[in-house]
């Protein structure tokens, strides 16, 4: 994460100084906000990349000049081999999206689908599985 | 250069969790999503003129609104406190629920919820009061952006709401609170800080700079 890290904070410091002589050469408040929060973007992700470094043990393989690919296996995380319900939690969320066109009651119906397909998408692996 | 191999365990941390990092790179996302809405009201509001927003700033309740502010900042305290018991693996209370130190999680989560359920209902209880007094979404300019900024933000705490929700059914269905279930307790964590470091920012923007 060091390189990580790094970057973010880099970009986010000159974006700081973009800001600094935009906002003294403009003087217009939209500009320079847009750019404030475009420092605030790279500052959280360096901010925030630099603190799971500091937490993490050890370093990774791409902080490594001498990494190899193989130094990277290993467990990643769970991945979702095959699920239905983000294509419901799509089409409802265009349901819900049309009904501002066609008439606000698409929407409200349109909600209580998705909040159905929500929950089902989140808690699709949740069952016990000593109870089958 | 072995540490890694070395200290590849369970328990230890060895590299990033891929969901909460996945989650601070939507959040900074999101944060250019009301840069834009920033950007609306101050374009609307240096365009419509001086004139227009004093009159229309008057009639914000002030003290409501500071308070329902006050509520959902603290309700990031109280989210922070379910997470540090998340972080412990205990999901719930080992004493009386009078005891607010030997809250789990779900006491913490629970209370946080009420307090963003709180926000939204003074939220919705302001708007009326603003509508009855003219103010709404497609009258004037500065209530198309007022309610746009504000209503957008509602939205997503309101979103949040539902992923409280969420975390506690998860975690009334596992029968034992994992590493899985600490996750997703702290990235909704995150997600209800930022909300919350928006609202302040939106706060002080509609309501303080008149």
């Amino acid at each position: 994460m060091k390189f990580s890290w790094r970057l973010f904070l880099g970009i986010g410091f000159f974006y700081a100084l973009i800001t600094a002589v935009y906002a003294k050469l403009s003087s217009e408040i939209i500009g320079s906000l847009a750019l404030l929060l475009s420092t605030l973007l790279a500052i959280l992700l360096g901010f925030y990349f630099w603190f799971i470094d500091r937490r993490i043990v050890g370093y990774l393989p791409e902080d490594n000049l001498e990494g190899e690919i193989a130094d990277r296996a290993g467990e990643l995380g769970f991945f979702s081999p095959h699920s239905w319900w983000p294509l419901l939690v799509g089409f409802f969320m265009t349901l819900a999206g049309l009904g501002v066109l066609l008439g606000w009651w698409l929407t409200i119906m349109a909600v209580a689908g998705l909040l159905i397909s929500i929950f089902g998408f989140v808690m699709q692996y949740q069952k016990d599985k000593s109870s089958y | 250069m072995n540490t890694l191999s070395e200290t590849n365990s369970q328990t230890a941390e060895t590299r990033p969790n891929l969901v909460a990092v996945g989650t601070i790179v939507w959040l900074s996302s999101e944060l250019m999503f009301f840069a834009a809405l920033f950007a609306m009201y101050f374009t609307v509001r240096q365009v419509s003129g001086p004139a227009t927003w004093l009159e229309s700033t008057e009639r914000l309740n002030i003290p409501f609104s500071s308070l329902n502010t006050t509520v959902l900042v603290l309700s990031s305290v109280t989210c922070q406190l379910g997470v540090f018991a998340a972080e412990r693996f205990q999901p719930r209370r080992t004493g009386s629920i009078l005891q607010i130190n030997k809250w789990g999680m779900r006491e913490w989560f629970a209370l946080t919820f009420l307090m963003g359920a709180f926000f939204i209902g003074g939220q919705v209880f302001e708007y009326a009061h603003l509508a009855i007094e003219g103010i709404t979404l497609s009258g004037s300019a500065y209530g198309s952006v007022f309610y746009i900024t504000t209503g957008f933000h509602g939205m997503h705490v309101t979103g949040g709401l539902i992923a409280f929700l969420i975390v506690l059914i998860r975690s009334s269905y596992a029968k034992k609170y994992s590493h899985d279930q600490a996750t997703t307790a702290i990235v909704v964590s995150y997600y209800w800080h930022f909300v919350d470091v928006v609202w302040v920012a939106l706060f002080a923007s509609i309501y303080l700079i008149k």
